[in-house]
């Protein structure tokens, strides 16, 4: 036990020197939940829009006028022919155009049901459905107003209600993931770089010629990035309360204990890291990329259940994307454990699995 | 001269093929991250579990369930007595939505009026539940068939008629590639002889200094390079990227944009002093922020106008309006005119400044 003190005392001692860890454990959080958090958002807003007006009625310049005011677009205004609109769109300039016909006023009173063309621009497809929501929405409602509130007969009307998010607002789903993406980056990096510096430098062997041996030194270095680990996580959970008003919802004590866990098995990672990589560099190559694919793989951006089937099995060898869905579920909906048990458990026989993988091969360099 | 030029370059290349670890990851790691993201972003979502709170059971609400069930989207669940906690649905993750059935449905239907129908949705991921509340509203309305309205739209998708997130992904992958290989690399293997110590001896030596960077940096544009165009290859058999303009205007644009991504590794080189603060610096300085803040994944317009500004000034939000125009609406230079002579003028800018940083680091 003294033994592990010792080296435990010696790492603090390490970091504290080091100013750049510091630096990456206080300041970095603060900076990069600021800064993603306000730039990751999948709400599509300011949708540069043109109507090209042929039919110049009444009927055309109030559908101009609604759209014109909707917040929704930016609205650049109207055109006369849609040989215009085809350059805009080629130039990027707009990304939505609505076509009124000649005659349409007309056609609508003689009950011709004329069409309105939509074009969109299709190269972000997830913005052009969103878009074309809008504007099918604003048209029902233009409609709605024209027909008056006369009986439209028998019918059902839906009626939403948004739990746990009313405002539908990215942020809330984003700044929980980003605390985790942010835990297992420097968790899993810092470990491996951590140990391949210590090889690099001969201090390993050093150390593993006294009598530690191989199980101690892996506590002791798990000790302290664990501490490491817990205190920047504290930061990330300030900065969301104080830069994005976000509270947790949940049991704090609980999202601390998934936050061990999910530690546990990042740090595995990063010592499992460091035994198979031989420089500083090849160790944050590896730990780099472990960390795209982990990121990409979690449900951060997108949800598993939308992914193809053999992606979600793959999925399920990600402690990030436990991490991701008890994050949210805690923070957002206040789900207690009894809910969060499948997750508990895969986080921590992941870290257990780890980090015995990294023992034993630890054990197998020393003969 | 071009002798000790190419014996840089020939040195750098021997450099490369030794470390076989590193060169596998750099070949092999674009593929990868096509694959993942053609196949792991996919923004349609199916399967959507809903639990139908039923209070009526009548043939009407009936009716209406089978019209949910009819769909690829819903995973339907009915529960008889209707739903007591919608919470605890949303917290077990038993449910994404619960829709309410009132047990006036059927009387509200047969007087003619129309009846109200309650939509929980869990919104705690904002995209998904909105998409849910359009769709179910969809249905709702078809299932009482098609009122032929005062008028109607007619939606014309361009570019991407189908609307898939490959066309709009792979372009993008390319431009982050380039960047990533050639600043990263360039940075690390310029700070690398910095750290050894050899970068003393090089520059001591009567290899001219803008022959030692030209040297180190060459090798590097041309697998960056080598990586694009496997990308740009892989994407179209894979995923069929369309390539509707000129594959040339296509390369001639790369080469450019290699350039940022050049000057902006021996930017970073001339300040950082070890290879692990290269890589920290190379990730976070120009990495991040052309991921996130170029329109790469998410639309700069509905960012902060702050991060909008930001935007501007970030030399690989050009490259994609670009190379996505290019390959997908097929554009031609005089439609690039604008997002073409920024890049090349913030490519100016970045080579000016560091062969001004490289200078003051020589003295």
């Amino acid at each position: 036990m003294g033994r592990i003190k010792a080296l435990v005392i010696k790492e603090f001692r390490q970091i504290r020197r080091t100013r750049a860890y510091l630096g990456l454990i206080f300041v970095a959080p603060f900076v990069q939940l600021i800064v993603m958090g306000s730039a990751i958002t999948n709400e599509v807003k300011d949708i540069p829009l043109i109507v090209v007006d042929g039919d110049h009625s009444p009927a055309s310049r109030e559908i101009i006028n609604r759209f014109s005011a909707l917040s929704l677009f930016d609205f650049r205004g109207v055109a006369d022919s849609t040989v215009r609109a085809d350059r805009l769109f080629d130039r990027g300039e707009i990304k939505a155009a609505l076509v009124i016909p000649r005659g349409f006023e007309r056609d609508m009173g003689r009950g011709l049901s004329p069409q309105i063309q939509v074009l969109i621009d299709g190269v972000d497809g997830n913005s052009a459905g969103v878009s074309l929501g809008y504007i099918t929405s604003m048209a029902g409602e233009i409609q709605k107003g024209w027909i008056g509130s006369r009986a439209t007969g028998a019918g059902a009307e839906i009626v939403p209600r948004f739990y746990y998010n009313p405002g539908l607002e990215s942020k809330l789903n984003f700044v929980p993931g980003l605390i985790g993406i942010l835990l297992f980056m420097i968790t899993s990096m810092l470990t491996a770089i951590n140990i391949v510096r210590e090889k690099e430098l001969g201090t390993l062997e050093q150390l593993m010629a006294t009598p530690l041996g191989g199980i101690r030194l892996i506590v002791g270095k798990i000790i302290p990035f664990t501490v490491l680990g817990l205190v920047q996580f504290s930061v990330g959970l300030i900065a969301a309360r104080l830069v994005f008003g976000i509270p947790v919802a949940g049991n704090l004590l609980l999202l601390y204990f998934m936050a061990l866990l999910f530690i546990m098995s990042t740090l595995g990672l990063g010592i499992f890291i460091s035994t198979v990589t031989s420089t500083q560099q090849q160790a944050m190559f590896v730990a780099w990329f472990s960390m795209i694919f982990a990121l990409l793989l979690s449900g951060f951006f997108v949800p598993v259940g939308n992914m193809p089937p053999l992606v979600q099995k793959i999925t399920l060898l990600n402690p990030l994307r436990y991490f991701m869905s008890v994050l949210r579920e805690i923070y957002l909906k206040g789900t207690p454990f009894r809910y969060l048990l499948p997750e508990a458990a895969a986080m921590g026989g992941m870290g257990i699995g780890l980090i015995t993988a990294a023992t034993l091969r630890f054990h197998r360099r020393l003969e | 001269m071009k002798k000790s030029l190419a014996a840089v370059f020939r040195k750098e290349l021997i450099h490369i093929f030794r470390d076989k670890q590193s060169l596998f990851m750099v070949l092999t790691m674009p593929l990868m991250m096509l694959l993942l993201y053609g196949y792991a972003i996919n923004l349609d979502m199916r399967g959507i579990e809903i639990t139908v709170s039923d209070r009526s059971l009548s043939p009407r609400s009936g009716e209406l369930i089978r019209h949910l069930e009819a769909t690829e989207f819903f995973h339907v669940t009915v529960a008889g007595g209707g739903v007591s906690d919608v919470g605890d649905l949303f917290r077990s993750r038993r449910a994404q939505c619960v829709l309410e059935i009132p047990g006036d449905y059927a009387d509200l239907l047969a007087a003619g009026k129309t009846a109200p129908l309650l939509l929980a949705i869990d919104a705690s991921d904002p995209n998904g539940a909105n998409f849910i509340g359009n769709y179910v509203a969809r249905v709702v309305s078809l299932s009482f068939g098609e009122r032929q309205g005062l008028f109607a739209l007619e939606p014309r998708i361009f570019y991407n008629p189908d609307m898939r997130s490959a066309p709009f992904f792979v372009p993008g992958l390319i431009a982050l590639i380039l960047l990533l290989i050639c600043a990263l690399l360039t940075s690390i293997a310029i700070v690398r002889e910095k750290e050894t110590g050899s970068m003393e001896q090089l520059l001591v030596s009567p290899v001219r200094p803008w022959q030692i960077i030209l040297g180190k940096v060459l090798p590097y544009t041309f697998l960056g390079f080598l990586d694009g165009l496997m990308i740009l290859g892989a994407g179209r058999l894979l995923f069929r990227i369309p390539v509707e303009g000129s594959l040339l205007l296509v390369m001639a644009m790369m080469l450019i944009y290699v350039v940022t991504g050049l000057s902006l590794g021996m930017l970073v080189s001339t300040i950082a002093s070890t290879q692990a603060v290269a890589m920290l610096a190379t990730v976070s300085l120009t990495v991040l922020p052309s991921m996130l803040m170029s329109g790469f994944i998410f639309p700069v317009s509905s960012m902060p106008p702050l991060f909008q500004l930001v935007s501007r000034i970030i030399p690989a939000t050009y490259f994609l309006e670009i190379i996505r125009g290019i390959l997908l609406k097929g554009n031609s230079l005089a439609d690039l005119y604008r997002p073409g002579g920024i890049l090349l003028g913030l490519d100016g800018i970045l080579i000016l400044l560091s062969i001004r940083a490289f200078r003051i680091r020589l003295e």
